[in-house]
């Protein structure tokens, strides 16, 4: 081994992790290369291919193309075959499933982190495997002002950690009123989150100009070593409102509860703007564009917020709709029962939107794209709603989404078409890690093709039967019996394992 | 007078009831009768209020276009809200009362189920007692008339085990104020006394000196004959043996086990008795967890083709959804993803319901002399990628697919 190459192996590993985000491990870094092999390929970047191959490296893919035209690598784990189709993973571009308990009762939180009530074993997470979802953002949920800090995770692992695509990612925001909140009194603490934190940070540079030494004295108090810390002041440069002489302010210095939001201000985080009525569009819109947030806004509108579609045009900002496909409302005044396509609406104003998986109906977004198609949405709008544009509002938009060469090893397998009712995922790998494998979903299997359980039939179904037809019959089904049977005792004990885990 | 009848000749012939007498063309790239085998780009040709053909060729009237056309679906239990002003809760056994009188035929939830596709529909009493009433079977659109809808005037007797007639009753107390809610049954199994002795009395003929029962035993005897189906609704497995175990001790031949949660629980009794089962909506995504049943019951998906597998008569029901998806055609695409073929999805939402209510000559395929009930479809019925984009109802078009 030359001097160079030696350097290069040590060097590799940490370039990876530098990458990825500090705290973040790739989840097939040390995995070997794994080959995907299907009879159509739904890469989503250019037209699908017949008979191909996908090859996974180090969790990236590094081929895609006809099996003929791709070289088998000869120490690569392969998977699938000529009857699957393979499709990029699902992305969830918000959720807030999988915590335990996902609000808080504090009106004002950015200084939250979902990290601390994400709970590995949910069975969400699980869930988002059986429906294919293998990128997923965490946001607090909707009963809050100013929520915590999300993250971006992938649904496999026993510790946060090792779920982690992105930490500290997004912060919510609710135009929704909280329960027990007007829509007055949520405006006005909206507003108040940011005026405090206005005057918060003027008094302290103004007592940090009257030479109090204010914050000085403030962390002496709390025990912390400001010049240890390196913490620098800077100026508010790139917010839409200032407070002059903020560089006077050590980092460190400024109050952890106010902290995450002069970062909101600042455009760390992407704002993801819960929307329940068509008048919280605007009610967001309108704090996103005085504190100059709007360019990092999302909306997670509900159900008739396509009402507002022009404002959200307007805007040019994306949205996640996480009210049902098609909005049912009666009208007050005729009576009749009106139906809106929402995406159909989205899409005519030009709106980016993704679909999601708080769908009260269905939490499988291949049916929801499935259900916008049949609505008249174009199919590949229908697709990059559950694929391209989530990825591109978690910022992911060259990481996941489609499958290309260069992207992370997120891929689906589908027994059939991917929007056929008939089609399951069959397998799921993320990362080049197979992590799913449907022939091996006891749970599922109980669930969504139920188990009868063994010997209920009462004894009084023999006597006057056919004989003939009772043994032919009757045959059959001890057969299928037993097999379940022995399966059900599986699933029962893995049922004891979920009450102990927690669940949802 | 001679100038106004020169003016009127000279105007163009009027055409306004041109259409209803050329009736429809309906050409679709599949045509599925139900009663035979799918015709591809074939035809249904529709005069006045009937199926005037069904094949390959022919024409006349407008044309539609649309990939797919099947007979109006059928729904067995629809939840059309008619409260609990459609039973009488003065008895337990109201048996000739009929849910026709106390039909709304003005909600705003007929249409939906007819824009979804349900054209003909059984509607029932509410599960407050223990024997409701007369179900009707009718058209989902139409006149606002019984008579201009209805199908089949008595085509069930409706009753009900398990633990709905019985909710909300308390048990006699001493010393406590009497109202009639004292004196229904509390229990399941009181429910199934009650039951019992309606059709034990109906045999013996007690008390048939007084004219009104008179006439309920002869409502129930026409039960006990067959003429009469009767439809029970029971969800638990407890509640599918209960009404199994009565249809075997009083000889009754024709049952339809309604919004049968656990049915496939049973698969030797529902065989053993000739049952038909009509199976409630599949919850969200075959999950029971949802809260759409209580915890205590349990649908899978693959209910419908365990039916399936053991020859059992089943319907499929929407119960009048609200959400898309979740309606009468979605609930055949989800019996299909338990494993259901399509063919039997789609009898198990058309011919078979219709059969069991007794209604097939005039609806449930397509057939030369049938009501013209047809649905036209956007691409492969059920699958969620189409949807339905027109609906002809005794032969007028109620949803246009050329403004779709």
């Amino acid at each position: 081994m030359t001097m160079n190459a030696a350097l290069q192996s040590l060097v590799r590993p940490a370039l990876v992790l530098a990458v990825l985000v500090p705290g973040t491990r790739a989840l097939a870094q040390q995995e070997g290369k794994l080959v995907i092999e299907a009879g159509r390929i739904v890469t989503q970047a250019g037209p699908d291919i017949e008979n191909g191959r996908i090859v996974i490296d180090g969790g990236r893919i590094t081929a895609v193309g006809k099996a003929d035209e791709v070289e088998k690598p000869w120490d690569a784990t392969v998977i699938g075959g000529p009857k699957f189709v393979a499709f990029p993973g699902f992305v969830e571009a918000h959720t807030s499933q999988g915590m335990d308990r996902p609000n808080e009762s504090i009106d004002v939180a950015p200084f939250l982190d979902v990290r601390d009530s994400i709970d590995p074993v949910a069975y969400f997470f699980e869930d988002c495997l059986r429906y294919g979802i293998t990128t997923v953002n965490v946001q607090q949920g909707w009963n809050c002002v100013v929520g915590g800090r999300g993250m971006i995770v992938r649904p496999v692992g026993m510790t946060v950690e090792e779920m982690t695509v992105r930490p500290l990612f997004g912060m919510k925001l609710s135009a929704r009123p909280k329960s027990g909140k007007s829509r007055a009194t949520q405006m006005q603490t909206l507003r108040g989150a940011f005026d405090d934190l206005r005057t918060y940070l003027e008094d302290l540079v103004a007592k940090e100009k009257d030479e109090q030494g204010y914050a000085k004295r403030e962390a002496l108090f709390q025990g912390r070593d400001l010049e240890a810390e390196k913490a620098q002041g800077r100026a508010m440069t790139s917010t839409a409102w200032k407070v002059d002489g903020l560089e006077l302010i050590p980092r460190g210095a400024i109050d952890e509860r106010y902290e995450p939001l002069l970062g909101l201000l600042e455009g760390r985080y992407t704002v993801f703007f819960q929307c329940s009525e068509p008048v919280d569009v605007a009610h967001a819109l309108e704090i996103a564009r005085a504190n100059g947030i709007l360019a990092k806004t999302t909306l997670v509108i509900e159900d008739g917020c396509w009402k507002a579609a022009d404002l959200i045009a307007e805007a040019g900002v994306p949205v996640v709709l996480e009210g049902p496909v098609v909005d049912v409302q009666r009208d007050p005044i005729t009576g009749e029962e009106v139906e809106t396509f929402a995406p159909g609406v989205l899409h005519d104003k030009g709106i980016r939107f993704a679909l999601s998986s708080e769908d009260p109906n269905s939490r499988s977004p291949a049916f929801q794209a499935a259900l916008a198609i049949g609505r008249g949405l174009d199919r590949q709008v229908a697709l990059d709603a559950v694929t391209k544009v989530p990825a591109e509002i978690l910022g992911l938009g060259n990481e996941v989404g489609s499958l290309e060469r260069g992207k992370l090893g997120n891929v689906l397998l589908f027994s059939g078409d991917p929007l056929s009712i008939t089609s399951w995922v069959e397998q799921v790998v993320i990362e080049g890690k197979p992590v799913y494998d449907r022939s091996k979903d006891l749970r599922n299997k109980h669930l969504l093709e139920g188990v009868q359980p063994p010997r209920t039939a009462p004894p009084s179904a023999a006597p006057g039967e056919d004989p003939e037809h009772a043994g032919e019959k009757g045959e059959k089904k001890d057969e299928k019996k037993s097999d379940k049977g022995d399966e059900k005792s599986d699933k029962e004990d893995k049922k004891e394992d979920k009450k102990e885990g927690g669940g949802r | 007078m001679l100038t106004l009848l020169t003016l009127l000749a000279a105007l163009p012939a009027p055409r306004p009831f041109a259409l209803a007498s050329d009736g429809w063309t309906i050409r679709a790239s599949v045509v599925y009768p139900v009663s035979g085998a799918p015709i591809e780009n074939g035809v249904v040709r529709v005069d006045g209020k009937k199926i005037a053909a069904v094949g390959k060729g022919g024409g006349g009237g407008e044309t539609l276009e649309c990939a797919a056309v099947t007979p109006g679906l059928i729904d067995l239990s629809v939840d059309i809200d008619t409260g609990q002003l459609s039973v009488e809760q003065s008895t337990e056994t109201a048996v000739r009362t009929s849910v026709g009188d106390a039909l709304d035929l003005f909600s705003y939830e007929w249409r939906r189920d007819l824009e979804s596709g349900v054209t003909t529909a059984l509607a029932v009493p509410a599960d407050y007692d223990v024997i409701g009433g007369f179900g009707v079977v009718l058209k989902t659109g139409g006149a606002h008339t019984l008579a201009a809808r209805q199908v089949r005037p008595e085509a069930v007797l409706r009753g009900s085990i398990g633990t709905q007639p019985s909710s909300g009753n308390n048990a006699p107390r001493f010393g406590a104020p009497q109202n009639f809610y004292y004196r229904r049954p509390t229990t399941r199994m009181a429910v199934e006394w009650v039951f019992r002795k309606a059709f034990y009395d109906a045999i013996q003929g007690e008390g048939a000196e007084d004219p009104e029962r008179a006439a309920d035993q002869q409502v129930l005897r026409r039960v006990l004959s067959g003429e009469l189906p009767l439809s029970i609704q029971a969800k638990a497995t407890q509640d599918v043996r209960t009404a199994i175990y009565l249809k075997e001790e009083f000889g009754i031949p024709r049952v339809i086990l309604d919004f049968a949660i656990e049915a496939w629980r049973e698969p030797e009794l529902l065989k053993r008795s000739g049952v038909a089962v009509v199976l409630p909506p599949f919850p969200p995504d075959g999950r029971y967890d949802d809260g759409f049943v209580n915890d205590s019951y349990f649908l899978p998906l693959d209910a419908a083709e365990q039916l399936h597998e053991l020859g059992v008569p089943f319907a499929l029901s929407g119960h009048s959804a609200r959400t898309v998806g979740a309606r009468l055609g979605d609930q055949a695409g989800l019996a299909q993803r338990g494993g259901l073929p399509f063919e039997a999805a789609l009898e198990a939402v058309t011919l078979v319901p219709a059969r069991l209510v007794g209604v097939d000559k005039r609806v449930g395929s397509l057939e030369v002399g049938k009501d013209a009930d047809l649905v036209l479809w956007s691409g492969k019925p059920f699958e969620p990628t189409s949807r339905v984009i027109g609906v002809l109802l005794d032969g007028e078009l109620v949803l246009d697919p050329r403004k779709r």
